[in-house]
């Protein structure tokens, strides 16, 4: 069986973010990088699957992007992946996520994979579009958001998380594509000689200009923070003075300190 | 201009969330017509145009039919827009139609911006505004982003029908965890959110909660890391809330969680960063170490 | 010239980060309060199993073969969470290093994997005596030859993890009549053997975790084939061992150093005295600025000399020249950051005494800085006489 994970290098989100010249994107001076959180339930996922098929099966990861991309890659690669693909592409950031879709059906389109595993969306962007806009170029199943995952004979069962902690179960036959949630898995921390072994890995080095063949079709036209609600009041200062502004403004605005 | 909204319909019930696409669709002004896939028993309070199909043969969740049924109404239509809101139903339906119609696809909108659409980003601390390249878009709005709107009266239903199985199967529902209390109910809630620190540090929370004559409550990470237990999880994979007072411990205030309580009549924050999200929807956001901060609120509420 | 490390070397600092932040950091301060070693032999049992403990050791032998740098980088993630398990971890390194240096093939299959897998929770180093520690080669422990066999007398002091070590690497005397230094020899001594005793395990300022105990040579029998290199030969592999040992050391104050003015630093923007918050105010900012100016020359001098070590340079003025730097660096850090913190900390509410208190010692152990300036003066003064 044939297994791809897609995986996206995004910021760590503690970081403190402003727009780089162009406006619309942040920008990436004194950011440091790591694997999108929803890639790694995918990837330790995919790596379990991998497991289980044992030989004869193989998991390749596949990443867009800079140079850096590699690190994440090669994370990948150490939690399991046998190899890696990496499109190699500056301006990843300036695609829209139908763009990026295309790039990755584009490289998928005849390599026949059985399942395919993504995030079910990025940290950064959010758009939570590819891993489903992958599936349709690709023409094949796909379930989104999933927290549980069973594979057996060609028939995926997975469990959807629904609001209000409800779940959905729900089943599909390969080749399909799910994108993994928080609460899938806990995945594993690369051991050192994995890392080590990761080195002699294959990563096959793809120019995005090879395989983008799709216009944008959407433009962001700005990047900014967040406008301040009018209404909130901001309190610094001392813990002492602080304590009796808030009981007096609780004892003002609710019913609930008299 | 015209919007084809598409409604949700979940366990035997269509969800309020569907009367949140008429609020979106009336801010955003023109024309709009409902799509269903739902039940005759359980029609929208809206006099318009509803495109309804019959849930018990087209599923809840099959996203193949829904798919067929919403590009027949979109050839029939002709809407400039297609929305959902952004839920498991939406972000799940969303991108097959837009891939299949090769439309812009903007998600999660939480405003309607100059030119185009305002989207959270980056973990709810920035935005970026986005706008459609393309004659058709799919848009997915935030859940709670925009008001409930419950016009009344009749829907003028078009039956529609769509046959077929669809690539995967949908086995059943599993219910939530059994709820010891009901935070619902509650008049007060108190939670706790990773900038609690530990869970050595929940009690003290609790303690609040209590003298305020409250619940505890809790965001997701506090909730995954077992520091409390599920039942008293707040935001879109736990319980929606709406107290009298709501009190977010060092809560950053990720989307999830902040669509499962910003209808709080009132909501203080405490947190270490100032620009933290949560400080948005806060009447009052304390800039201090929630471990410091509590235990002396505590001793002059307690007093 | 180029600074920056290899993705493979990134990424076992992030294992070790990741590590270290989900399974170490939380239960850190209690480990340091009492005296259940449960999670600390827990956590040693993981960080063996995800291969932490032969960094720089073939991978015949159950290592890593991660080289110096790594090793470095792990020992300050995990010392910015538990400076205990760091140091029990750096020893356990050291353990093994010295057997694949100087075991013979069959010494080294029998002993190294067992640290490396984490069969033994770990190893420890015999060298300090009561009358002997920063000289070393006036050691009193003897070993005298009966038969195929040595019999042990004498006791070292200070030993890191005794109660819980699988193997000791011991030196002794076997020829009192050599000049100093001359007649020393190295063993392998398995925990249990019948007269090697732990004595009592000392009360320690700081480093609690990891246990600090008396070793005791009763009679203590051991086979010539526990004799590591050769016979009389002992002295020079310690003396090379500790210099591989003080950037383990080094490593380790840097990321005490860093933890404390991390958190100092991150306090001082929330803390509000006079106002505002007490970040604006330029002596803060003087302690910030020559607090993180000292921890990164620190990491620089600490890189250069694993980097020298693992690309066969020579390394001992190096090393020492980090250990001194980066230990002293350290306490100065944990010294400002209390200033920043003022009484609040003072108190076990906050980390910074436990950090200052772990700190201490890493001006003391593998060697005094004081050892370190006369080994660096005199590797110095070597090329100019």
């Amino acid at each position: 069986m044939k297994l791809l994970v897609c995986i996206k290098q995004v910021p760590d989100m503690e970081s403190r973010f402003k727009p780089d010249a162009s406006g619309i994107w942040y920008n990436e001076a004194d950011l440091a990088f790591r694997m999108n959180e929803y890639d790694e339930y995918a990837v330790e996922q995919a790596v379990q699957l991998r497991e289980k098929l044992g030989e004869g099966s193989e998991l390749t990861v596949l990443s867009i992007g800079p140079d850096r991309v590699v690190e994440a890659i090669k994370k990948a690669l150490a939690m399991g992946c046998d190899n890696a693909v990496h499109v190699q592409d500056t301006a990843a950031s300036a695609k829209d996520p139908w763009q990026i879709a295309s790039i990755i059906a584009g490289y998928a389109k005849d390599k026949s994979f059985d399942v395919i595993f993504t995030g079910m969306q990025s940290q950064d962007r959010g758009s939570a579009q590819v891993g489903v806009t992958v599936a349709e170029l690709l023409g094949v199943a796909c379930t989104t958001t999933i927290v549980g995952f069973a594979y057996d004979n060609g028939v995926i069962t997975a469990k959807r998380e629904l609001e209000g902690g409800i779940k959905g179960a729900v089943t599909l036959n390969t080749p399909a594509l799910v994108t993994c949630q928080l609460g899938l898995n806990v995945p594993r921390y690369p051991t050192l000689p994995n890392i080590m072994k990761a080195k002699k890995k294959e990563i096959t080095a793809i120019p995005a200009a090879d395989l983008t063949t799709s216009e944008s079709l959407a433009a962001t036209t700005s990047f900014h923070p967040p406008a301040k609600k009018g209404g909130g009041i901001v309190l610094e200062g001392d813990v002492g003075e602080l304590v009796d502004k808030v009981i007096a403004i609780l004892k003002d605005k609710t019913a609930v300190l008299r | 201009m015209k919007t084809l909204l598409i409604g949700e319909y979940r366990e035997g019930k269509m969800l309020d969330s569907t009367y949140e696409l008429l609020g979106f669709a009336q801010q955003f002004g023109g024309e709009s017509t409902l799509l269903l896939v739902g039940s005759e028993t359980q029609l929208p309070a809206y006099a318009g145009t509803l495109y309804l199909a019959d849930a018990a043969s087209c599923g809840e969740y099959n996203p193949d039919l829904h798919k067929k049924l919403i590009l027949e109404t979109v050839q029939k239509e002709d809407p400039d827009y297609i929305v959902f809101v952004h839920s498991s139903y939406g972000w799940d339906l969303a991108p097959r139609v837009a891939a299949t119609l090769k439309a812009a696809q903007v998600s999660e909108i939480i405003a309607i911006a100059d030119g185009g659409f305002e989207v959270a980003c980056c973990n709810a601390k920035m935005r970026r505004t986005v706008k459609p390249l393309t004659a058709k878009a799919v848009l997915t709005i935030q859940a709670g982003a925009f008001p409930v709107l419950q016009p009344g009266g009749a829907p003028a239903v078009v039956k529609i029908s769509a046959e077929g199985n669809g690539r995967l199967a949908f086995v059943g529902y599993e219910p939530t965890e059994k709820k010891d209390i009901d935070l619902a109910k509650a008049e007060v809630i108190v939670s706790a959110g990773r900038g609690v620190g530990k869970k050595d540090n929940i009690p003290v929370i609790q303690a609040l909660a209590t003298a305020l004559g409250g619940e505890l409550g809790a965001s997701r990470p506090v909730v995954d890391a077992e520091w409390v237990s599920h039942d008293h999880q707040v935001g879109t994979t736990g319980q929606t809330v709406s107290p009298k007072l709501y009190v977010a411990c060092g809560i950053s205030g990720a989307i999830q969680h902040l669509a499962g309580m910003k209808k709080s009549d009132f909501i203080l924050a405490i947190n270490k960063d100032k620009d933290a999200p949560i400080g948005e929807i806060a009447d009052v956001l304390v800039v201090a170490d929630v471990m410091q901060f509590v235990p002396a609120l505590m001793a002059k509420v307690a007093r | 010239m180029f600074l920056d490390l290899t993705e493979e070397q990134k990424l076992i600092q992030g294992t070790a980060r990741d590590f270290a932040k989900a399974e170490l950091e939380p239960v850190a301060a209690a480990l340091d309060q009492s005296d259940d070693r449960a999670p600390l032999m827990a956590n040693l049992k993981k960080l063996a199993e995800l291969g932490f403990m032969g960094l720089n050791v073939k991978e015949q032998y159950g290592g890593t073969e991660a080289g110096v740098v790594a090793f470095s980088l792990a020992i300050t993630e995990i010392a910015r969470a538990c400076a205990s398990t760091a140091v029990t971890l750096s020893v356990n390194n050291m353990v093994c290093e010295v057997i694949q240096a100087v075991g013979n093939e069959e010494q080294k299959v029998k002993y190294i994997p067992k640290i490396c897998s984490g069969e033994y929770a770990a190893g420890g180093f015999g060298l300090t005596e009561p009358g002997a520690g920063s000289d070393p080669s006036g050691m009193g422990t003897q070993a005298v030859k009966d038969g195929d066999y040595f019999v042990i007398n004498g006791s070292k002091v200070f030993i890191t993890s005794a109660p819980y070590a699988g193997v000791f690497v011991v030196w002794a005397v076997t020829d009192k009549d050599a000049p100093k230094g001359k007649g020393i020899s190295c063993f392998l001594i398995e925990g249990g053997t019948p007269g090697l005793i732990i004595g009592k395990e000392e009360k320690k300022m700081g480093q609690h975790a990891s246990a600090t105990n008396e070793l005791i040579f009763d009679n203590c029998r051991v086979p010539a084939s526990a004799m590591m290199g050769k016979l009389n030969d002992g002295f020079r592999i310690a003396v090379a061992e500790l210099t591989g040992g003080r950037i383990g050391i080094g490593s380790l104050a840097l990321g005490v150093g860093l933890a404390a003015m991390d958190y100092a630093t991150k306090y001082s923007t929330e803390r509000v005295q006079f106002g505002q918050k007490i970040s604006n105010f330029q002596a803060l900012q003087w302690m910030i600025a020559d607090g993180y100016t000292e921890l990164e020359a620190s990491r620089l001098l600490l890189m250069s000399a694993a980097w020298r070590k693992e690309n066969g340079k020579s390394f001992a003025k190096e090393a020492s020249m980090a250990k001194l730097f980066a230990t002293e660096s350290a306490n100065r850090a944990c010294y400002s950051a209390m200033q920043m913190l003022g009484g609040y900390g003072y108190t076990q509410d906050y980390p910074i005494e436990r950090f200052t208190r772990d700190a201490r010692i890493t001006a003391i152990y593998e060697g005094t800085s004081e050892i370190q300036r006369l080994i660096i003066s005199r590797e110095i003064l070597r090329n100019f006489s």
